[in-house]
């Protein structure tokens, strides 16, 4: 039991114990997340870039990790910090336990913290940077944390540079990747979608001589402000070709169309986030990763319907374009982890993209 | 034999669709006075008139047509056209988009019946037809604007929408006649 310390950037100082990589110096925002399950796609989401994930449910790791549920085939997230890691793996599916996956893949994990009364922090502070080490820093390294810049850029880390596909033999979409999930892919392909996914820095031009039957603008991580190539695509193809947005590829869309961000005090992250659809008062709970949001204030002039809003916080959860084929959602459709309420919305996007061939 | 092939959440997912393309269809909605057909297509025009007043903020009205015809099972191609019984409509149509709606477009013979109908009261800047189902077998040119679900079926098949204000659920079904 080697120790190791979560520092605050306010100077608090939570001793654990490590797990995972044998050595631990980062520092990245601490966030936190309320799923009960589904720790394997948390900590493979590529929307975690960055970041310093913290579990507030106590038990992490009890079914280990197995072949099929990651969210992106190595994680990218700088750190994990869980109140307890289980010792025992145990499920039918598991290959591995959480703590050598974890160590594979050369990501610190600090257990045995008190996870709630950090939870308790951020919700009052906002989210907070913070450090993983294992020695007590000194009071300059302290110092330091807050100076530390947060990362930026963060989907030019985990998008892919290189387009591939993933053939089916229904509509072509293409998706735009600024950190695309598994899961996004996977109920494409459970619609039979012929996939094409095109990195980020992919031209209005480019896609439009690609001609797919629809463009899907995927989830990411970071501040879409980072993400300005964006919104040209956006602008040119929009009116033209169907359009699908999911979380940080939402916010794109709203940037695009003339909305503004901004970044919340410790975000949406979880299984537990009830969402009520505007046109019927129909609540869905879905699954949500996000720390940037798109202010409601900003709507005002734009050509952007409010279709979906967050049911504590009254949060912007989705939005419709209102003289184009073109929505967005800031919550995950395709969930995992989470509820699977929401997934009809791929479902739309393709008799959006029916409709769309018929007018 | 009944076999609902819609189930009822679908159903409602489909009118909240439509509403949103009616939306991107019309950049004024001062100018859009919904007319629902008969008894179930004026219960989806209202369905469709609180998504647009929860979405916008704003009543859009609605109208009413009263046609009557040989039911669907009973069809056979003939001359007996369906009738028009009644019309009420809450605003003048004068210059304004008419969204016509119904559940089922079968033949075309209903939409033709509601066209003329509304032509007599007025002159709309546009007409469009929104339908929960096409079921194909048109017999006359129409097609719709805003289509829920196409569902392809035999002519000895039957397509009823259910409607929880008059049937006590929602959903689409499929019989056949025997």
């Amino acid at each position: 039991m080697t120790a190791r310390y979560l520092v605050l950037e306010t100077g608090q100082v939570f001793t654990g114990v490590a797990f995972g990589a044998a050595q631990a110096a980062v520092t990245g925002e601490l966030v936190f997340t309320t799923g009960m399950t589904g720790y394997q796609e948390s900590l493979t989401d590529p929307s975690f870039c960055g970041q310093l994930i913290m579990f507030t449910y106590p038990l992490i790791g009890n079914c280990g990790i197995n072949r099929d549920d990651s969210e992106a085939i190595d994680p990218t997230c700088a750190g994990v910090v869980v109140r307890e890691v289980a010792r025992l793996a145990s499920n039918w599916r598991q290959r591995q336990p959480l703590a050598d996956f974890l160590r594979q893949k050369e990501i610190p994990g600090i257990s045995e913290v008190d996870t709630r009364e950090l939870t308790k922090l951020i919700r009052q502070a906002g989210t907070l940077k913070a450090r993983l080490v294992d020695e007590l820093p000194t009071p300059a390294q302290i110092e330091a944390i807050s100076a530390t810049p947060l990362a930026r850029n963060q989907v030019a880390q985990v998008a892919t540079t290189k387009a591939y596909p993933s053939p089916g033999k229904g509509y072509n979409i293409a998706v735009i990747d600024f950190g695309l999930k598994h899961s996004i892919l996977r109920q494409l392909a459970a619609r039979d979608c012929d996939v094409i996914v095109l990195p980020a820095t992919t031209t209005a031009a480019e896609l439009l001589a690609l001609a797919p039957d629809g463009v899907l603008l995927s989830n990411g991580p970071g501040d879409p402000q980072d993400v300005p190539a964006a919104l040209p695509l956006i602008r040119g193809i929009q009116g033209k070709i169907p359009l699908m947005g999911i979380c940080l590829g939402h916010q794109l869309f709203a940037l695009a169309n003339g909305a503004t961000t901004f970044k919340m005090k410790f975000g949406h992250r979880g299984g537990n986030h009830p969402v009520r659809e505007i046109a019927t008062g129909r609540i869905d709970f879905t699954s949500q990763n996000h720390g940037f949001a798109v202010d409601p204030a900003s709507l005002a002039g734009t050509d952007l319907l409010v279709t979906h809003e967050e049911l504590n916080d009254q949060t912007i959860e989705g939005l419709r374009h209102r003289r184009y084929p073109a929505f967005s959602v800031q919550f995950h459709p395709d969930a995992t982890p989470g509820p699977h309420d929401a997934t009809h919305l791929f479902d739309e996007f393709i008799e959006m993209i029916t409709a769309t061939k018929r007018a | 034999m009944e076999k609902e092939v819609i189930d009822g959440v679908t159903m409602k997912r489909a009118l909240t669709r439509i509403t949103y393309e009616i939306i991107e269809q019309n950049a004024q909605l001062d100018d859009l006075v919904l007319v629902g057909i008969k008894t179930r297509g004026i219960y989806l025009a209202q369905r469709i008139a609180q998504r647009l007043t929860q979405l916008e903020g704003r009543q859009v009205p609605v109208g009413e047509l009263d046609i009557t015809l040989y039911r669907d099972d009973h069809h056979q191609p003939g001359p007996n056209d369906p009738e028009v019984h009644g019309v009420s409509l809450p605003v003048s149509i004068e210059n304004r988009h008419v969204v016509l709606i119904d559940d089922v477009l079968f033949t075309g013979r209903t939409a033709r019946a509601a066209l003329d109908a509304l032509l007599s009261q007025g002159r709309p800047q546009r007409i469009s037809l929104a339908v929960l189902v096409d079921r194909g077998h048109r017999e006359l040119p129409i097609r719709a604007d805003f289509v829920g679900k196409n569902i392809p079926t035999s002519l000895d098949e039957q397509i009823k929408v259910a409607v929880m204000e008059h049937d006590g659920r929602d959903g689409i079904y499929i019989q056949k006649n025997s």
